[in-house]
């Protein structure tokens, strides 16, 4: 029934070519730019720093915990940085360490060992600056290989947020321009969700949809009255398959996606290689080099154009630079500011694309934090139910400074939240006692919690930034980044506002509140890093324009998350996509005229 | 890390066991708290780190804080003890030696409580004045302060990621009913 359909044979790049275009990164931005580029005839190159991995025996998602020798775990010699390590320290944070790995702090969730090869070794890929949670993966995939599959579209209270509350920058774009895209992607890739008809959430092209659990109903119920919204979560996930992806299996609804990092062996939740990668290499105009770190966008010095990319074989160390008439730079939101920044020529000497000085600025994501438990006491001692078996549980979304003005913050933010029990009994650790009285208490509530945290929006400044550390330098040699980054006033005001909010919800709705957090997790913590090279129409105060073209370089594209003008509150890898397939288009278009 | 949880489930962890997710493993515990390593649950009659004595008394000691009831077997039928001696024979011992010092202390010092409070070791007592000696230690729950109410902070964190992640605390006890293959999700459509 699951199916088990192979990749595609690799093509051998070939340096000695020009392709028409180069993309650097195979995450959300870089696959999306691979199979657009590639359906218009486009003869693609497509390097990513990291491995190609077998991800079905990578990630074994239906493994029992008791199957496996350490119930799920990485070897002991490895180690995840805790949130008081981030707290009480300064990157780089495996420097002097004790173990033989460090790896951010996702792999101190569940199945650390099936996540282990995904997620980079903080010790060989250091950053300096300040305090930063910063979760890479470089593999073919990136971060789609573990995402949280949340899949919302962004809507003109965030493309016209200046002109709503005038506050930073309005994007080049409206949501007009972009709704034909995120049709495309929903279309392409798959995306399960309810209707809503939200003017701040507009509905995608929905599969069927997950369902709720009974808090889950209640807590939806119950927001009706205060006009707010509780939705299953919007995931990218294809809940009825899709008929032109042979490497894509609808999704059976095991829970393995939030009993891990992430990760689906069967594909049903959207990654890049099998939603994107895989199948434009079957055009035949794709070519893929895996273990190929870029680290400049090599410069025509007769046009000032781009003329390349060079790389260092991951492995042999040895330097290559590939060319091509295009360079498409989707390599996440830091690492492409870093190639950026890092690719200095007579012609652009603060880095390719940077006449601006906003390289690297503007640098924005979402704050976590504050979260609400509660106990609905109908529920304990109920016979079990399966909670779990699904790609996620509910959504609530933004509901402040829509039309209201909220007196101590700009923007919103939205709830991630679940009701009922995983796995694993999540609370028996914070149940007290011990015996029979405390395993009957365990058993009874288990399926009683609900629970939810908010993400919230992070406005862009100026200041927020990272920059090129020339005095530290990666496993391969090359600079790394230095953050100059913390959240602002604005968060914390919002993160006060989302526990009130959130207990206010629980309250009404006869949920008991167990907890209420107000508190901030450390900066990066989101892992929605957005804005360091961002759109606009002033080439003076942006980096790129509206087809995330580069204002200096015509033939520069980029593609991914830096490009956002503004967070917004939801998760951004949606947008990350309609946006680089719109752009992708357009650089198709204008290849064909001979305008690039 | 939450405050009232000293044992180290993050936030993104709570998060995503709201989201219906198993509660992490590994996230229930902090390294110093989890104590060490892995490994299959070893044997009962072949320890690896303990010496057969301690085993048999961290087998009962496991039994006690997750015991067998009318609705499943408890943490000896689990293997609980061979699971933590495992997890202790593969410490990593440049950052865990300690951890495995702590547990050995901690073993004897449940019985040198237990002469105190009961004038017989642990096993030799009655299991009424066993669960006295496990009540003292476990006075402080949320707040050890006495090296006694530590080690049962760490004896029952890691019992209980023993016993909640083997077959029959997640079969048996929990009666979970996921990681199978479902043409339907369950619960409601929204309405």
């Amino acid at each position: 029934m699951l199916l088990q359909i192979r990749p595609p044979a690799p093509k051998e790049a070939d340096l000695t070519t020009v392709y028409d275009a180069i993309v650097v990164g195979s995450g959300a931005a870089g696959g999306m730019a691979a199979h657009v580029l590639t359906s218009h005839g486009l003869n693609v190159l497509l390097l990513e720093a990291g491995r190609k991995l077998d991800m079905e025996s990578e990630l074994k998602s239906m493994e029992w915990p008791y199957d496996h020798p350490r119930r799920g775990e990485m070897p002991r010699d490895g180690h995840a940085i805790t949130l008081n390590e981030y707290t009480v320290r300064q990157p780089p944070y495996a420097k002097d360490t004790p173990y033989k790995h460090v790896y951010s702090y996702v792999q101190g969730w569940g199945g650390s060992d099936y996540s282990k090869n995904i997620v980079v070794d903080e010790k060989d890929h250091p950053y300096t600056g300040t305090k930063y949670a910063w979760v890479r993966a470089r593999l073919l995939g990136g971060k789609t290989a573990i995402w949280g599959r949340l899949a919302l579209r962004l809507s003109d209270y965030d493309f016209k947020a200046k002109t709503h509350d005038g506050y930073g920058e309005d994007w080049p774009i409206s949501y007009a321009d972009i709704q034909p895209y995120y049709d495309k992607v929903d279309l392409y890739l798959g995306i399960a969700g309810h209707k809503e008809n939200l003017p701040h959430l507009p509905d995608s092209l929905f599969q069927r949809t997950t369902r709720l659990n009974p808090s889950e109903v209640m807590l939806r119920q119950s927001l009706k009255k205060m006009n707010r919204v509780l939705t299953p979560y919007r995931a990218g996930v294809t809940t009825d398959g899709l008929k032109h992806n042979k490497y894509r299996s609808k999704c059976y609804g095991r829970g393995a996606c939030n009993r891990r990092a992430g990760g689906c062996d069967i594909h049903a939740a959207f990654d890049s290689p099998t939603g994107l990668i895989y199948p434009a290499m079957d055009t035949g105009h794709l070519t893929l080099r895996t273990n190929s770190t870029a680290y400049e966008v090599t410069v025509d010095p007769a046009t000032g154009k781009a003329r390349g990319v060079a790389f260092a074989d991951s492995q042999s160390g040895k330097h290559y630079e590939a060319r091509g008439k295009a360079v498409v730079v989707a390599a996440s939101t830091l690492e492409s500011a870093r190639l950026l920044l890092l690719s200095k020529s007579n012609a652009h000497p603060n880095g390719i694309g940077n006449s601006s000085g906003h390289v690297g600025h503007n640098f924005c994501e979402h704050v976590m934090g504050p979260s609400i438990l509660g106990r609905v006491k109908d529920l304990v001692g109920k016979p079990r139910t399966l909670d779990d078996g699904r790609p996620g549980g509910f959504y609530i979304p933004r509901y402040r400074n829509l039309e209201d003005r909220q007196p101590k913050f700009l923007r919103g933010y939205g709830f991630e939240g679940g009701g009922g029990t995983g796995m694993i009994p999540g609370r028996a650790l914070s149940t007290p006692g011990f015996g029979a009285d405390f395993k009957k208490t365990v058993r009874d509530e288990a399926g009683a919690f609900v629970h939810m945290g908010g993400f919230g929006e992070v406005l862009p400044r100026y200041e927020s930034s990272v920059s090129i550390d020339p005095a530290v330098k990666d496993r391969w040699g090359i600079p790394v980044l230095k953050f100059n980054y913390a959240f602002g006033d604005n968060e914390k005001q919002m993160a006060l506002d989302m526990a009130v909010t959130g207990k206010e919800m629980f309250e009404a709705a006869g949920i008991e509140v167990l907890h209420a957090d107000a508190d901030v997790l450390t900066e990066g913590w989101s892992i929605h890093e957005l804005g360091t090279a961002r759109m606009g129409s002033d080439p003076k105060t942006s980096v790129l324009n509206q087809f995330q073209q580069s204002h200096d370089v015509k033939n520069l594209f980029v593609v991914d998350g830096s490009s956002h003008v503004s967070a917004s509150c939801q998760n951004p890898t949606w947008t990350i996509m309609a946006l680089a397939w719109r752009s992708c288009d357009h650089l198709a278009d204008e290849l064909g005229k001979g305008n690039l | 890390m939450k405050r009232e949880d000293p044992a180290g489930l993050t936030r993104r962890d709570a998060l995503k066991i709201a989201a219906g997710a198993a509660l992490s493993v590994p996230a229930l515990f902090t390294r110093a708290m989890a104590a060490s390593a892995t490994a299959p649950a070893a044997a009962a009659s072949a320890p690896r780190f303990f010496t057969k004595e301690e085993l048999a008394l961290l087998d009962e000691l496991a039994e006690t804080i997750i015991p067998a009831d009318g609705h499943s077997p408890g943490a000896r039928a689990a293997k609980v003890a061979g699971y933590i001696d495992g997890r202790l024979a593969e410490a990593y011992l440049p950052v865990e030696a300690d951890v495995q010092q702590r547990w050995r202390d901690g073993l004897r010092r449940v019985d040198v409580l237990s002469q105190e409070m009961n004038g017989a070791a642990f096993l030799a007592a009655s299991s009424e004045k066993r669960v006295a000696v496990l009540t003292r230690m476990a006075a402080s729950e949320k707040d050890p302060q006495t090296a006694e109410e530590k080690f049962f902070r760490e004896l029952k964190a890691t019992t209980i990621l023993g016993y909640y992640t083997s077959e029959i605390g997640i079969h048996q006890e929990m009666e979970y009913k996921g990681n199978t293959l479902q043409q339907e999700y369950a619960g409601e459509e929204p309405t």
